[in-house]
């Protein structure tokens, strides 16, 4: 135990505590959840590998129309809507799920119970979402954007939800000790506000449709909300688990991480309505959406702060980390995609970017370069702990890297530079729109090499993961259990 | 809009004021717990014996 753990001693305590009824050893906690972590993993990976297909047939048929044609299943609408909640729903739950609630059993230093409803939740959900998905490709889409499952695959995902936040509750409620890290300060406050906006959205365009604009507002409010009160927190909690742990130093500031917390908290829900910037939407609720866009600048700052700061003078060594490496790229990339959001919201820039290009590569700037990549660095990180082996290749470690970071930024350039184009020429009457559409076409194909870069990544992780987990015993480490090789051969 | 139409919106209103009661008692309950103060030492609760402060706790692994 360190001296300084020692010195917070009768104020808040530490793990490292005599008290063995108060310590429950990482190990244990980490044996208690693995079978519904593993499961969760193991399904996101699959999702990931399905959700990247249906992005690539997609991304193809915006400059080869000609591309997959023959039948319905694979049309563009339904390919994209099929990506969408492959990834999201599919890749992005699953990941939170396995990694997010492991850091929570993790934080709340005990054992978890009922390890047995998170595995009826996670079967619940994946079987929810292949109906959900295999309904899309069969036709039936909602038109609603990010609310596409059809309603007979809903209630599926309902219950899950909801075991999943009882086991939340569960985990909180019989927690060792009183503290609560920040990161369990994010992970509640979104398995809080996930149903929240779930049950109105269902209920206000699903079940009971407001009428006229009202609609679009409950719409843009809910799937920007998704992004910002639900893959947000997330990521923002593995990150700030992760980046002082995995770095022994503890976080910069506590006090800006809870600040920025709260201001994620009271100003996120506002921003959504900036999707509607032009629309026919009373000016107050629109003027109110930018403003609150804008002060997201106070929550991020800070967290740019504070893991810049955790980590200055220690470069090196987290690059030498594969989980630092992804975690790191992750929260530079909040830091831009957050700063660029906000300055999308005001009106002078919407009027060029809505509508164009350079929306959907800030989605993917957000979804990807932030949420993905940090979550990646959470399975490389726990991993190795829940199997007790190493991974197998550092090589192909390096390529799934490499592949997503030069994949997904070179579809953000291609898409925001190409959508801030296609946003001027929109804008200029004396161009013709079908000049317009002809001139995205370079900005598109480059788009469609970043989605072959992202699937080489993909499948590096894939074929690394699955080679791990089935090789039982070949890569066990020798003699610490919950630690990776600490030599740094091999770091590039 | 008619009063009455308003009514019809009670479900959601009901929701949105348990939802911000929840939230503004977490709030009470932090402070109230002792959570927004000491915060230097409430940020190494997350370092153990196995994985310990000062400690880089994961890098690639070796060549085999």
């Amino acid at each position: 135990m360190s001296d300084s753990t020692k010195e917070t001693e009768g104020t808040v305590i530490p793990y490292t505590t005599n008290d063995s009824s108060m310590r429950a050893e990482l190990s244990e906690i980490d044996r208690s959840i693995r079978t519904a972590s593993v499961f969760f993993i193991v399904s996101a990976v699959g999702w990931l590998l399905l959700g990247t297909v249906f992005a690539l047939i997609a991304a193809i048929k915006l400059h080869e129309p000609s591309f997959a044609v023959g039948t319905e299943y694979s049309t563009f609408g339904r390919m994209r809507a099929a990506h969408l909640n492959s990834m999201a729903l599919g890749f992005g739950n699953n990941m939170i799920f396995g990694v997010c609630l492991w850091i929570m059993a993790r934080l709340c230093r005990a054992p978890i119970r009922h390890g047995g409803l998170l595995l009826i939740a996670g079967a619940f959900w994946n079987i929810g979402l292949t109906i959900g998905i295999a309904g899309l490709i069969k036709g039936d889409i909602t038109s609603v954007e990010w609310l596409e499952i059809p309603s007979y695959a809903t209630p599926l995902l309902a219950i899950s939800y909801i075991l999943v936040g009882i086991w939340g509750v569960m985990a909180f409620r019989f927690r060792k000790g009183d503290h609560v890290y920040v990161s369990q300060w994010y992970f509640l406050g979104a398995l809080f506000w996930f149903p929240w906006l779930y049950v109105i959205a269902q209920i206000m365009i699903i079940w009971a449709p407001a009428q006229g604009v009202v609609q679009s507002i409950t719409n843009w409010w809910f799937a920007h909300n998704v992004l910002g009160l639900w893959l947000t927190p997330m990521a923002l909690g593995v990150a700030y688990y992760l980046i002082p742990k995995v770095l022994g130093r503890p976080i910069y500031s506590y006090y800006l991480s809870v600040l920025g917390f709260w201001s994620l908290a009271l100003f996120y829900n506002w921003a959504g309505v900036h999707h509607l910037i032009g629309g026919p939407v009373p000016v107050w609720l629109i003027s109110a959406g930018i403003v609150a866009s804008v002060m997201m600048v106070i929550p991020v700052v800070v967290v740019a702060i504070n893991h810049h700061m955790t980590v200055v003078g220690l470069h090196r060594e987290g690059w030498r980390s594969p989980t630092m490496r992804f975690v790191v790229f992750g929260a530079i990339n909040y830091t831009f995609v957050s700063l660029i959001g906000s300055a999308m919201a005001l009106r002078d820039v919407n009027l060029v970017t809505h509508f164009t290009h350079f929306t959907v590569g800030h989605a993917h700037h957000g979804a990807y370069g932030f949420f993905g990549m940090i979550l990646f660095g959470g399975v490389y990180y726990m991993m190795p702990r829940m199997l007790h082996r190493e991974w197998p290749s550092a090589s192909l470690i390096k390529i799934h890297f490499w592949g997503s970071a030069l994949g997904i930024l070179l579809m953000v350039f291609a898409l925001q530079i190409g959508g801030w184009i296609q946003g001027l020429e929109m804008n200029n009457p004396e161009i013709a729109f079908l000049d317009v559409v002809q001139n995205t076409m370079p900005w598109l194909k480059a788009r469609s090499v970043s989605g072959f870069l992202l699937l080489v990544a993909h499948l590096a992780f894939a074929v690394n993961f699955f080679w791990m987990l089935f090789a039982a015993g070949k890569f066990r480490t020798k003699n610490t259990p919950t630690l990776l090789h600490t030599k740094e051969e091999g770091a590039v | 809009m008619p009063v009455e139409n308003y009514l019809e919106l009670l479900p959601i209103i009901v929701l949105g004021v348990f939802f911000f009661a929840v939230t503004a008692y977490m709030l009470y309950w932090a402070a109230n717990r002792g959570h927004f103060r000491n915060m230097d030492a409430q940020s190494k609760v997350i370092f153990t014996e196995e994985e310990p402060e000062g400690e880089l706790s994961d890098s690639f692994p070796s060549k085999r």
